[in-house]
């Protein structure tokens, strides 16, 4: 590798916490999503 | 099958394996053979955690779970983009830090040389025994509904991928993995198409997901907590994750696809995106299980969907009884024709009453059709004891060699072969790797040359190839093989994370007391196992904390002081 793990940007945010905040935040927004759609069509 | 399923058959399977030979192509050594040269891009790590992952059962199994269960099966998953977030964190860094192989070489630099070889010994005993059961459950399920002869389904399933993973190792498996999932994406796809398509012409998606939902199966989200069910939110958060955490953390056939990442960006990006799309993938999935089951509200199901065994019953004494039975359940499907047609029509009226009313007379009939059904088992159990009556894995192929048009036949069968070899091709690579780095060159010959390295590893490939093979020549008799491969895992998964949990998070305890506080944790989840005390499920859990807790007990007594990576 060229460059150590603490030197390395991430992609499109400045550091990673965004991109774990984006998973989590993601996985909440499924969550609600199912939900909504077992409640609509039960 | 028709020629031309055989044609499509065939030919995708050639092409994968040339493919694969195409990509093996170029001077190799052992860095390039296990790593990839550590060159590989996010997308492609992604495709190759994915196409590890997933195997022949998950795009067998996972309609048929939905179709007698509903969606809820999604929920097992929710826990694995937190496990991706932890091992970003934790796992990830420190694995690209020190330059490892495999997980277990870890293990050395952190405790000892014991430690790693008896976690790499752990993992190859579990891996190469499930890796064989593996091979042998898809083969089954195959050779029962398209009359094939085991041994030769087993032959193909397990053999044709050694081609180009001996040649070509972890960059032909990445590479292989990723046109693999390609062509398995695209025919879900218009298998899910064609289920909806193939429904009455006044039946569209919207009005079978409607049905379906009165029906209970769009039951993705389950919110109440009970211990005896397998599959509720909080299970799947919480179970899920540990989970998730052991197989991506310390399975190194999952651990060797990230570690062919060019960098840890590229590592890091790959396990994440996987955190974004599983979820949603099994969704889909599931989905068409859901979609299934309306088709077969509409058209007649079998009594029982593995026919093979079915056909076994009717030559014996139990055969005009089930006759019986299946007349009554024909009778209650074409009642069941009827009323769904109601049901769907108060739907689309929005007419709330009638589509209660409509509802509850379709669960009664469904409910005594699953009464007939019940007997129709019964008798099964009573004709042949040993027979399997769980035709789950069944349901979905079912309805592919019944249903979909020529050609498209083929390219699902095509699929399952294809998802079984992305599995098995990285699981073999993971055993090499293991045996060669762990075992051969640190126990036995550290001082050879580079190319005598990749001879070993290639040749090892090759022999857990046909070890996994014979086992699964051997595994037709053990019944439930998915369960087998769960029981497997249960007894080896939960103290192997274990001893990764202590290594990672209490820097104090050292290699003695973790080694053995680990053999004492294995031989008690050992005994729990045979005495039946807990459901194998709880295993993991306790193989976790029992490393734990006897490191803690130990390390007192042991002078050898802890290390730090």
């Amino acid at each position: 590798m060229a460059t150590g793990p603490e030197e390395e940007k991430p992609p499109l945010f400045p550091t990673w916490r965004y991109w774990y905040a984006l998973v989590i935040a993601w996985l909440v927004l499924l969550i609600v999503l199912f939900y909504l759609f077992t409640k609509t069509y039960s | 099958m028709s020629s031309l399923d055989w044609v499509v058959l065939i030919a995708t399977l050639t092409i994968i394996i040339l493919y694969g030979i195409w990509k093996s192509r170029g001077k190799q050594s052992m860095e390039s053979y296990f790593l990839g040269n550590q060159s590989m891009p996010w997308y492609i790590v992604l495709l190759s955690i994915i196409g590890t992952q997933a195997s022949a059962i998950t795009f067998i199994s996972a309609p048929g779970q939905a179709y007698t269960d509903g969606m809820r099966f999604v929920q097992y998953y929710f826990g694995l983009p937190l496990a991706m977030v932890v091992l970003c964190i934790t796992f990830v860094p420190i694995f690209h830090k020190l330059k490892v192989y495999t997980a277990y070489e870890f293990l050395e630099k952190r405790f000892d040389l014991k430690t790693r070889t008896l976690t790499a010994s752990l993992f190859l005993i579990q891996r190469g025994l499930s890796t064989g059961i593996s091979i042998c459950a898809p083969s089954i399920i195959l050779s029962s509904l398209l009359g094939w002869n085991l041994y030769w389904t087993n032959m193909i399933m397990g053999g044709l991928l050694i081609i180009y993973t001996v040649a070509g190792g972890t960059r032909a498996v990445a590479y292989t993995q990723t046109l693999q999932l390609a062509i398995i994406f695209g025919g879900m796809f218009l298998a899910g198409w064609m289920v909806v398509h193939l429904l009455p012409a006044d039946i569209g998606f919207k009005q079978a997901l409607q049905v379906s939902g009165k029906m209970e199966k769009l039951n993705v989200i389950v919110t109440k907590f009970d211990w005896n069910d397998k599959y509720n939110i909080w299970s799947g958060l919480i179970g899920g994750f540990f989970l998730a955490l052991s197989y991506f953390g310390t399975d190194q056939s999952q651990v060797g696809r990230y570690l062919t990442a060019k960098s840890v960006k590229e590592s890091r990006m790959g396990l994440l995106m996987n955190g974004l799309v599983k979820v949603p993938m099994q969704f889909l999935i599931l989905l068409i299980g859901a979609m299934v089951f309306v088709f077969y509200l509409y058209f007649r199901a079998p009594i029982f969907f593995n026919e093979a065994q079915l056909a076994r019953v009717r030559n014996t004494a139990q055969g005009p009884a089930l006759a019986q039975l299946e007349s009554q359940y024909g009778q209650l499907a074409t009642q069941k024709q009827q009323q769904v047609k109601q049901l769907a029509a108060a739907l689309e009226q929005d007419d709330a009453a009638a589509a209660a009313t409509a509802k509850k007379v379709l669960k009664q009939t469904d409910e005594q059709a699953q009464a007939v059904r019940a007997e129709a088992l019964s008798l099964m159990k009573k004709a042949d004891p040993a027979a399997d009556t769980n035709d789950t894995n069944y349901i979905f192929l079912h309805f592919v060699v019944n249903n979909l048009p020529k050609g498209l036949v083929g390219l699902l069968i095509a699929i399952i072969f294809l998802a079984a070899w992305g599995s098995i091709a990285a699981a073999l690579n993971s055993l090499a790797s293991t045996t060669v780095i762990d075992i051969y060159q640190r126990l036995y010959n550290g001082n050879a040359t580079p190319e005598h390295y990749l001879r070993v590893s290639r040749l090892w490939s090759l022999i857990w190839g046909v070890f996994c093979i014979v086992v699964a020549q051997f595994a037709s008799g053990l019944g439930s093989l998915i369960e087998v491969v769960n029981v497997l895992g249960s007894w080896f998964y939960g103290v192997t994370l274990g001893i990764f949990m202590v290594a990672f998070y209490l820097k104090r305890l050292g290699g003695t007391a973790t080694f053995w506080g680990a053999i004492a944790a294995e031989a008690v989840v050992l005994a729990m196992y045979g005495t039946e005390q807990v459901s194998f499920l709880w295993l993991n859990a306790i193989g976790c904390v029992l490393v734990v807790v006897f490191a803690l007990m130990i390390q007192p007594f042991v002078k050898q002081k802890a290390t730090t990576v």
